[in-house]
């Protein structure tokens, strides 16, 4: 793990779609032909992110959901800075495993920053999907936490970077650009990084 | 930490689930998820003779279990990398892109298998470049000694 300055990890119930908020992220994109495929252990991708700018290599453990990987995935909790705890606004069931993926975190690691992620906002917005996690609850259960997002791995919307969107050739270099602070802090992983008070400790 | 293939298991984990496979096996009733923790960690050790015990396991799971198969397939395609046995790891990551095309996970680690073949292979021919200078050096030295005589 030297290589990595920061290190932020995903978790939540499998189907949530963690692993497409991650490579919308890392990639810049999201192939709805693909079908869903389970993550088998943890993944992991790098990516640098800039604060104050400096250069950050920030690694992503990519966990997964199924139950069977329980026991394994707790270990890729171990050093993170960052958590970002996914849900789905339209299964209730997801929602209510989220108090136990938060448990899990908090018996490896106290101190790591802890952000809930409401995912496919755009099925919401689109009302293909009811919403069945009352919006109030989530307010204040998230009050306990670093932050709230509603995200849309499909259209990027507070995953991406709004300037780039998906497939812009000029995506890679909008996100490094100097500006980039203010356009994106609305952005789950940018927040992660820099955290609520713009902080970051590089243990 | 550049991949998965860097990944080093901590010997309290490891001790961990060697304890509980242990116990189970003691018991004489081993369990699936038991002995899957166990070998996951050790094709993650950084001993080359766990990695192959870890790839036995496996295999004696993959024989067992079908419900499990893709992976154990994917954890072969790891242990046989990790001890530099590239065509048998590219040999599972091929079972298991039959089972599921397109997944991003195997095409990512099938790419860094590919890149360290390539690493390694270019690094054994500079090496085998520098034997045929030295061999040269040998024969034109000789070549010069001769006609000196």
């Amino acid at each position: 793990m030297s290589r990595c300055d920061f290190k932020i990890v995903l978790l939540g119930s499998e189907h949530v779609g963690k692993t497409s908020l991650v490579l919308r992220f890392v990639n810049c994109r999201f192939n709805a032909d693909i079908p869903y495929q389970n993550t088998v252990g943890a993944a992991f991708c790098a990516k640098t992110m800039q604060s104050n700018g400096k250069d950050f290599n920030v690694g992503i453990w990519d966990t997964a959901g199924s139950e069977r990987y329980e026991a394994m995935t707790k270990i890729y909790y171990r050093g993170a800075h960052a958590a970002i705890i996914c849900y789905e606004p339209s299964s209730i069931e997801s929602w209510n495993r989220l108090r136990h993926w938060l448990l899990e975190l908090r018996t490896v690691e106290e101190n790591c920053k802890v952000y809930l992620c409401g995912t496919k906002k755009d099925l919401l917005d689109g009302g293909n999907v009811n919403r069945e996690v009352p919006e109030d609850i989530v307010k204040t259960y998230s009050l306990e936490q670093n932050g709230h997002f509603l995200t849309s791995s499909k259209t990027g919307e507070n995953v991406a970077w709004p300037a780039g969107g998906s497939g812009d050739p000029n995506a890679a270099r909008v996100e490094r650009g100097p500006a980039s602070g203010i356009r994106c802090s609305q952005h789950v992983f940018f927040q992660a990084f820099r955290g609520k008070n713009k902080e970051y400790c590089l243990c | 930490m550049e991949d998965v293939l860097d990944e080093v298991v901590s010997s309290e984990d490891l001790q961990k689930f060697e304890r509980i496979f242990h116990e189970q096996l003691h018991q004489g009733k081993v369990t699936h998820k038991a002995q899957f923790e166990y070998a996951w960690c050790l094709v993650r050790s950084k001993y080359p003779t766990d990695i192959r015990k870890g790839i036995l396991l496996l295999k004696e799971l993959f024989n067992s279990h079908p419900d499990g198969k893709r992976d154990y397939l994917f954890y072969l395609a790891i242990g046989n990398a990790r001890i530099k046995e590239y065509n048998k790891a590219l040999h599972y990551v091929k079972a298991f892109l039959e089972i599921e095309p397109a997944n991003q996970q195997v095409l990512a680690l099938e790419r860094q298998i590919n890149k360290r073949m390539e690493k390694e292979g270019l690094i054994g021919m500079a090496v085998a470049g520098g034997a045929v200078l030295a061999i040269g050096g040998i024969v034109g030295l000789g070549i010069a000694l001769a006609s000196r005589k």
